[in-house]
């Protein structure tokens, strides 16, 4: 239904002008992909600075760094809309989307502007929330949830911003910048979903068939989307290799930096920041995707969909399982290079299972086999939902 | 329409909640040593938690380095406390220092001063209850801000919800295509639904919130009072309501002794306050508490008792009771009312303000209130001042040292004696009732929560384990009975050696001047009555004063 909205060759559509759609990526592209980059590693940032040191406040530079990301692409989105609606030749104006009239915009300007203002309003909002039921050290609060959203959003208006740019281009012209663009944008969302989920995600968990499961509900959606959204060969192991470094660098960089608690009680006694998690090892899965994709490129949408997701949950289970017992309980992994020993300063650090799985941690037998199981219907059903959304984005043209 | 509707609606919702009226005195102020310095502190703590402490730090003319502020949480100790806030001067007030402290959870806590000039290091000890006591609504305008903004957010997501599914998949320089503003309209109302539907869900959620932080917020135990006659005695029984008790669970069986007290219980008739008793009740088990009742006119009263827990929490339990005449009607039973005795250090005054010159108690002892400034008439003959210029109104929310004289009725300065191990206790309490605090010499606080934190600050980061309730309740009851026991001057010398705050070498008690001075700031404007009590010549001295608050 949706190729309707493609123009067919033969199709007597009148035309407002003859655009001459040569693609040049926008500063506000660039912009977004920035603010992108900021908002997540301000999150993963203020994770660590949480497990570390405990207290923020509102200008804490964790905070700043997110704020940075939204005020840049708030900005630089809303300067290409105005300019768009205000200033630009009725070509500028054909290549952007008219909304309420007067206004003229691309959809990933608007995801931004949109994200923005979403972060914007949380500030009072989680203000006011901090004074009348307490200063939060949650993740997920109403306010806190509604900046998570409008992070999420600035984020994936940066992905649509550089797909449509992308979908400009001519036959002739060299994608490589394209490319580069999109794994980071894609990449960027990718560490974000997983650490909005990261309680679910971690290394204690990966021998029990919900981590599984959640990953299944995750992944193979936006892996299947991305590599469907975006005309390059191995988009979704880009994706994931962007998720993998950036990950890697926090994980190195910030526990080099000193940090010691300051809220009680102080159970683990730190002079350092404890890094977040090691990336999981969605990078093979995401190659296997990749390599199917490509294998079955002429076969129907159910079949390169089902085989992809449910290729994913295997190489997926078998590769995090076994990594899941080296990380978790190896001491080789206690090293800065796996980040084996990070551990939240409110925590006993003799805890009998830091280096261990609990046994309630820890599904075998039947239990593990229905619970895959389970795993490969999600999976199926978020990767068939993934394909349709990268469909839409692979559309996108303004 | 209707997402707007529900956007406004759901927004709206938050303008329009109740605010809950706190009743107390919450700040605390103390007044002594830090090791070798002279200071006073006032803590503002926050009435809602985690939320940050005000602390302001006042010190004596000495050089000072550094002045720090660490929160203490009884449950973590010493060891278990996170790095100290460093106090700023605050410029324009040599000596004042100012420091921000997180109060992450609720339950008994303790500000730790640390205090580095050129004298040494000092530290201190002052004890903060961590509780929620506040619900706030929220500002109108904010409300309005934040619904415009919301609606804002609807109308602009639903709009590009709707050119993402048409025009902008459209190539550039193409705009007529079939069915493109249905496609539009289309994707806007699922779009608007699917918003509501999601505001909805995060109102629920919200209120979840709100619920489960009015659930876990801090409510004191509740009682019923109730008079017993027995041969034209009346014996006070102050019930603790279990009940009041489960939501926290809490148990009263873990009460320890304040000045070798388990419970001091104060009774104020109503409105006029010109009755005032402070009694000692004991208990026959964990929840009922009794007391012999002084000869205290009819009326009815405002009961206040102060409590403390094992951890160090104290906290105060108000009822009200009326005070009927006596009867020959027996209600308690003779075994009941030989079980309990007359506390010495249980007394009542009666007082009338200095306007009131009408005698409301024939047979009975009147004193004339005392105001800042002027004298008053004692039981004794002696006479009491409140040094503080007179007609010169208190600021609320000001540290005042409310400094008390005792004269002998040549006007000679007295030698004050110990009452229950302090130099004097005074109880503050409002007009309309709904400010009331009990306090000493060094502060506001209760003296055995600052010596419990005290010793655990010698513990672990583990919190302690829970002793078994009969066990512990056994060991106290036993504690109480052996301080009735003591003669008065063993008992003063066993009280004040548990007292880390007093900091007063042995024997400086015989020679107390006849002055004594109550740290305070009073809460919030209104009209105050006062009650201080001293010791002289074996008999307790009480008085009273008025005061106006602006």
């Amino acid at each position: 239904m949706e190729t309707n909205l493609y123009l067919p060759a033969d199709y007597p559509a009148e035309k407002t002008a003859t655009v001459n759609t040569v693609s040049t990526v926008q500063p506000y592209v660039y912009a977004c992909v920035f603010s992108s980059l900021c908002i997540v590693t301000g999150l993963i940032w203020d994770i660590s600075w949480h497990m570390s040191i405990g207290r923020d406040g509102l200008f804490a530079p964790p905070h700043l760094v997110i704020y940075i990301g939204a005020v840049v692409s708030g900005l630089f989105s809303g300067f290409q809309v105005l300019k768009t609606s205000f200033f630009s030749n009725p070509e500028e104006k054909a290549k952007a989307v008219n909304f309420w009239g007067i206004f003229y915009g691309s959809l990933g300007a608007l995801f931004c502007i949109w994200g923005a203002i979403a972060m914007l309003t949380s500030a009072p909002f989680d203000d006011w929330w901090h004074n009348t039921y307490g200063l939060d050290v949650t993740i997920l609060s109403p306010p806190h949830t509604l900046l998570a959203v409008g992070m999420m959003m600035i984020q994936f208006g940066a992905l649509i911003a550089v797909i449509a740019s992308a979908n400009h281009l001519r036959e002739n012209q060299s994608k490589t910048l394209h490319n580069w663009l999109f794994a980071l944008a894609a990449g960027l969302l990718l560490t974000t979903f997983f650490t909005l989920f990261s309680e679910y995600l971690g290394k204690h968990r990966m021998h029990k068939a919900l981590f599984y499961q959640i990953g299944c509900l995750l992944f193979p959606l936006y892996l299947i989307a991305v590599a469907r959204a975006f005309k390059m060969k191995w988009a979704a192991t880009a994706t994931a290799a962007v998720y993998t470094l950036q990950l890697l660098l926090l994980l190195w960089i910030l526990p080099l930096f000193p940090a010691s608690p300051r809220l009680g009680p102080v159970l683990n006694h730190i002079s350092h920041y404890q890094a977040f998690d090691f990336p999981l090892l969605i990078i093979f899965p995401a190659m296997m995707v990749d390599w199917l994709f490509l294998q079955l490129h002429t076969k129907k949408v159910w079949v390169k969909t089902v085989s992809a997701a449910l290729a994913f949950l295997a190489v997926f289970f078998v590769v995090q399982w076994f990594f899941g017992t080296f990380l978790h309980t190896s001491v080789l992994a206690r090293s800065w290079f796996f980040g084996g020993t990070s551990w939240y300063f409110g925590s006993d650090p003799n805890y009998p299972y830091r280096y261990s799985f609990r046994p309630e941690n820890v599904d075998t037998g039947f239990t593990l086999i229905k619970g895959l199981m389970i795993a490969a219907v999600i999976a199926t059903i978020s990767g068939s939902i993934g394909y349709k959304w990268g469909n839409w984005m692979r559309k996108v043209q303004r | 329409m209707k997402a707007i509707k529900t956007v406004l609606f759901l927004l709206l919702l938050l303008i329009g909640k109740i605010a809950f009226a706190h009743v107390g005195s919450p700040g605390v102020v103390y007044e002594g040593k830090a090791g070798p310095y002279n200071i006073i502190v006032n803590v503002n703590p926050p009435d809602v938690i985690p939320g940050t402490a005000n602390v302001s730090v006042y010190i004596e003319n000495y050089a000072v380095k550094i002045v720090s502020v660490q929160p203490v949480y009884w449950y973590a100790g010493d060891k278990g406390s996170p790095k100290a806030d460093e106090g700023l001067p605050v410029k324009g007030t040599p000596g004042q220092y100012q420091a921000s402290v997180w109060l992450m959870q609720s339950g008994t806590a303790s500000m730790k001063i640390t205090v580095d000039g050129t004298l040494g290091k000092g530290t201190v000890l002052i004890p903060v209850m961590a509780v929620s006591t506040a619900q706030r609504a929220m500002p109108k305008s904010l409300g309005w801000v934040l619904a415009g903004l919301g609606l804002l957010l609807v109308v602009l997501m639903a709009t590009i919800i709707g050119a993402s599914v048409s025009d902008g998949l459209l190539k550039p320089g193409t705009n007529n295509l079939p069915n493109i503003r249905r496609k539009k309209l289309t994707g806007a109302s699922i779009a608007f639904l699917v918003l509501a539907l999601m505001l909805y869900g995060g109102s629920s959620w919200w209120n979840s919130w709100s619920s489960n932080y009015a659930k876990y917020m801090y409510r004191p135990p509740l009682a019923k009072s109730s008079i017993l006659n027995y041969d034209q005695q009346q014996v006070l029984h102050f019930q603790i309501d279990s009940n009041s008790l489960k939501a926290a669970k809490k148990s009263m069986s873990f009460i320890v002794p304040d000045h070798g007290k388990l419970m001091h219980l104060f009774m104020v008739r109503e409105n006029s306050l010109d009755v005032f008793a402070h009694l000692h009740p004991v208990r026959k088990d964990s929840l009922n508490y009794f007391a012999l009742l002084p000869d205290l006119p009819q009326g009815r009263y405002l009961v206040f008792a102060d409590v403390v827990r094992w951890t160090g929490f104290n906290e105060t339990i108000a009822d009200t009771i009326v005070v009927p005449k006596k009867t020959w009607v027996k209600t308690a039973s003779a075994k009941l009312y030989s079980a309990f005795f007359h506390d010495p250090d249980d007394t009542y005054v009666i007082s009338n303000s200095t306007n009131q010159n009408v005698d409301n108690f024939p047979g009975k002892t009147t004193l004339v209130c005392g105001i800042p400034g002027e004298t008053m008439k004692l039981a004794d003959g002696s006479s009491a001042i409140w040094e503080h210029a007179a007609n010169t109104p208190f600021e609320a929310g000001k540290v005042y040292p409310l400094t008390f004289a005792i004269h002998d009725p040549s006007g000679a300065a007295v030698k004050l004696e110990p009452y229950m191990g302090m130099m004097g206790h005074a109880v503050v309490l409002k007009y309309d009732g709904s400010v009331y605090m009990h306090l000493h010499s060094v502060g506001t606080f209760s003296m055995a929560s600052q010596e419990i934190l005290q010793n655990r600050m010698k513990g672990d980061e583990k919190i302690p384990a829970t002793p078994d309730a009969n066990r512990f309740r056994d060991s106290i009851d036993r504690e109480i009975t052996k301080i009735r026991k003591m003669d008065e001057t063993e008992r003063n010398r066993y009280l004040m050696a548990s007292m880390p705050a007093m900091d007063m070498p042995e024997g400086k008690h015989n020679k107390m001047d006849a002055m004594v001075t109550f740290p305070y700031a009073f809460p919030s404007a209104g009209k105050y009555r006062i009650w201080v009590q001293m010791k002289r010549n074996g008999q307790i001295l009480n008085s009273a004063f008025d005061a106006t608050v602006k």
